[in-house]
């Protein structure tokens, strides 16, 4: 019976899931009409574009890994109650990391050994970068929601600082570093395309994410904090030590994104890219529930979202802020669709009130 | 000196009317966090305004429009559908972000040359610009700091001294209170969070028409999360907003000085573009006694 209850349950979440972004991508749609171009002519774009070719079809894996780990980010300390609306700075401070290390380690040390000190650095960095919010909020009861948001200019700042000075290219030319030895690039998984490493341990991620949280005692600790406060003080969790936990793995697994996004794609660090890779984790993180193995999914979603919307944009002639149009009006279908869920489960219950009724009555006249 | 406290005055402008916007609706339990958003459709809304119709007061009006809409939304999404308020509004930041430059693009194509306006003009007030220091800084600013000088004691006196600020106010302590007195919770809410669309609209305009007489769709940049951190850290006070804002004004004043004079010596402009933003973090640390509407973030329904 109660395996039954969780399947009702799932399906609802998938259906409504789907219509959510089926409408998302109507509207959308309708803002292409008002451009004066053929929506049907554009998606028809959009949809044969994703499976043209090989490197097409793995660009969507290889936009959808950063969003996996800002998702995991935010969800993360979603699950603990606390947010982590700063993830967006996390991957920059990641990615400043990767890039330094990478470019200072690059010659003198072989690939492999160098690329696993330039991931455990980036961790080990971006967590203390995220700790340090969660441990403001212990020490101080600051809120973690000013101060992850703000905390994202910061490490803004430091970015564009540093790519100005120590990290300039050597032409002096633009705010970018100069190219990574190719020693230190993820391995690519298919010739021929982008894909590489960074897929695998972004999936990998989520999937010891979720252990961590459903099979560990820190993950239990970290969920009844989030459920209730006063209670897990009362069971003897403290609190205090669980916020700078959760935002240490929180800052860290965003900046990860910054590692495979500077070490498997862009090769460089280059000033202000995805700058709404934060943002865009968050929408994922609401749009599979928190759950690190939906996680993967929505963000192959978002991912094909945002390579058939460059490629339709080129195509069709359509501005690439359609991307985050298109984004946009999926998060608010699929945050309204969380309203439906609700609506349909009280529904259910009442029903089943219904029913048990019913059968007391019958009950009562055949005992009678 | 006196234009740095000029400067200084006219950058706590939208602030001001971001955080007390914030205020309100915090005191009746909403954080608007759309008004990042809320303040890049009123920059928005304000430059196309003016510049089709070649009124900056009618920029205004639209930006008030656009400001609404994006509110509305928020406030249906938030009260009505009783959704979470940081998620929803970080969905509204990013359709906006979308929206505005893809409207934008829709309307004036891809133009060679950035599109400008001329932005509002500062109106001198006849005798009171002429007081040595205090005249020149005060009085001689445009029209929309000119009604900032009127919010914050209107603010005050609404919110502590009739029974409308006392509604409100009881709406984020104890909404059963306002429900049992036969008012409706969610009617209040989405009022204020209208008034929010409102001056936020208004505060983004100030950013695109106020003094650049541009649109770029970075240009708010994170200053929506800085009126809506100074409504925190005044501690949801009138007073305490205009303390704030007045301080971030100045912290964003000398930035742009420093920037601009080429003074800042050893220290590199990031860190003068950053000042606000640390700033806000060392006060969230800092401040102590915090006096949070009860009812902050919580939706509320109905019992039966």
């Amino acid at each position: 019976m109660k395996k039954f209850k969780m399947d009702v349950k799932m399906r609802d979440l998938l259906l409504t899931n789907a219509i959510a972004v089926v409408l998302g991508l109507v509207v959308s749609g309708v803002m292409i009409l008002i451009l004066g171009k053929s929506p049907i002519e554009a998606f028809g774009n959009f949809f044969s574009s994703l499976v043209r070719d090989q490197y097409t079809f793995a660009d969507i894996f290889v936009k959808a890994t950063p969003l996996i780990f800002t998702a995991l980010a935010f969800a993360f300390t979603f699950k603990a109650n606390l947010f982590n609306i700063g993830a967006q700075g996390q991957f920059y401070i990641g990615a400043v990391i990767a890039a330094s290390v990478s470019l200072l380690l690059g010659e003198k040390i072989p690939g492999i050994l160098a690329l696993l000190i330039v991931l455990i650095l980036t961790i080990i960095g971006g967590g203390i970068w995220g700790a340090f919010i969660g441990f403001v909020k212990a020490k101080y009861k600051a809120n973690e929601f000013l101060v992850s948001m703000m905390s994202t200019y910061v490490a803004l700042n430091i970015m564009n600082y540093l790519l100005r000075t120590f990290l300039m290219e050597t032409k002096g030319e633009y705010p970018q570093t100069n190219p990574l030895l190719k020693e230190v690039w993820l391995p690519k998984l298919i010739d021929g395309t982008r894909l590489h490493l960074g897929f695998i341990l972004a999936v990998l991620t989520a999937i010891g994410i979720w252990i961590l949280l459903y099979k560990t005692t820190l993950g239990y600790r970290i969920r009844v904090v989030g459920l209730n406060d006063n209670a897990a003080h009362m069971s003897g969790i403290n609190s205090n030590k669980i916020y700078v936990i959760a935002f240490f793995i929180s800052g860290a697994l965003a900046a990860m994104a910054g590692f495979t996004e500077v070490n498997g794609v862009q090769h460089m660090l280059v000033q202000g890219f995805n700058p709404n890779i934060g943002s865009a984790g968050l929408g994922i993180a609401i749009l599979a529930n928190a759950n690190p193995i939906g996680i993967i999914f929505a963000s192959i979603l978002f991912g094909a979202l945002n390579v058939g919307g460059t490629i339709m944009g080129e195509l069709s002639g359509i501005p690439s802020s359609i991307i985050e149009l298109m984004q946009g009006f999926v998060m608010i279908f699929v945050i309204l669709s969380y309203f439906v869920r609700g609506r349909m489960e009280i529904g259910r219950e009442k029903k089943k009130i219904q029913l048990q009724g019913k059968e007391n009555k019958l009950q009562k006249a055949v005992e009678q | 000196m006196i234009n740095l406290l000029a400067r200084a005055l006219m950058m706590s402008t939208p602030l001001l009317y971001g955080s007390i916007a914030e205020v309100f609706a915090e005191r009746s339990g909403m954080m608007v966090t759309a008004i990042e958003g809320i303040f890049l459709m009123g920059a928005w809304g304000g430059f196309v305004g003016a510049y089709l119709s070649g009124s900056l007061f009618i920029g205004i009006l639209v930006a008030i429009l656009a400001g609404l809409v994006t509110a509305a939304v928020y406030g249906v999404i938030c009260i009505h559908f009783g959704q979470h308020q940081v998620v929803t509004g970080a969905a509204i930041n990013i359709l906006v972000l979308g929206l505005c430059s893809f409207l934008y693009r829709v309307i004036f194509g891809v133009p060679i040359t950035p599109l400008t306006v001329e932005p509002l003009k500062t109106i001198p007030i006849p005798l009171l610009s002429q007081i040595p220091l205090v005249g020149r800084v005060l009085f001689n600013q445009n029209i929309l700091t000119y009604i900032m000088y009127l919010i914050v004691p209107i603010a005050y006196f609404i919110l502590y001294k009739t029974s409308i600020g006392l509604t409100i106010r009881s709406t984020g302590e104890n909404p059963e209170a306002v429900d049992v007195a036969g008012l409706s919770v969610q009617g209040i809410r989405f009022a204020m969070v209208l008034i929010s669309g409102v001056m936020g609209g208004v505060a983004g305009a100030f950013y695109s028409i106020g003094y650049l007489g541009m649109f770029t769709t970075n240009m708010i940049g994170g200053r929506g999360w800085i009126a809506f951190a100074i409504c925190f850290l005044g501690n949801w006070s009138p007073k305490g907003a205009l303390f704030g804002t007045l301080v971030f004004g100045l912290t964003e004043a000398l930035a742009i000085y420093m920037q601009s004079s080429g003074t800042g010596g050893i220290f590199p402009n990031e860190l003068f573009i950053a000042l606000p933003y640390i700033l806000a973090i060392v006060l969230t640390i800092t401040r102590k006694s915090f006096n949070v509407p009860a009812k902050l973030g919580v939706a509320y329904r109905k019992e039966n």
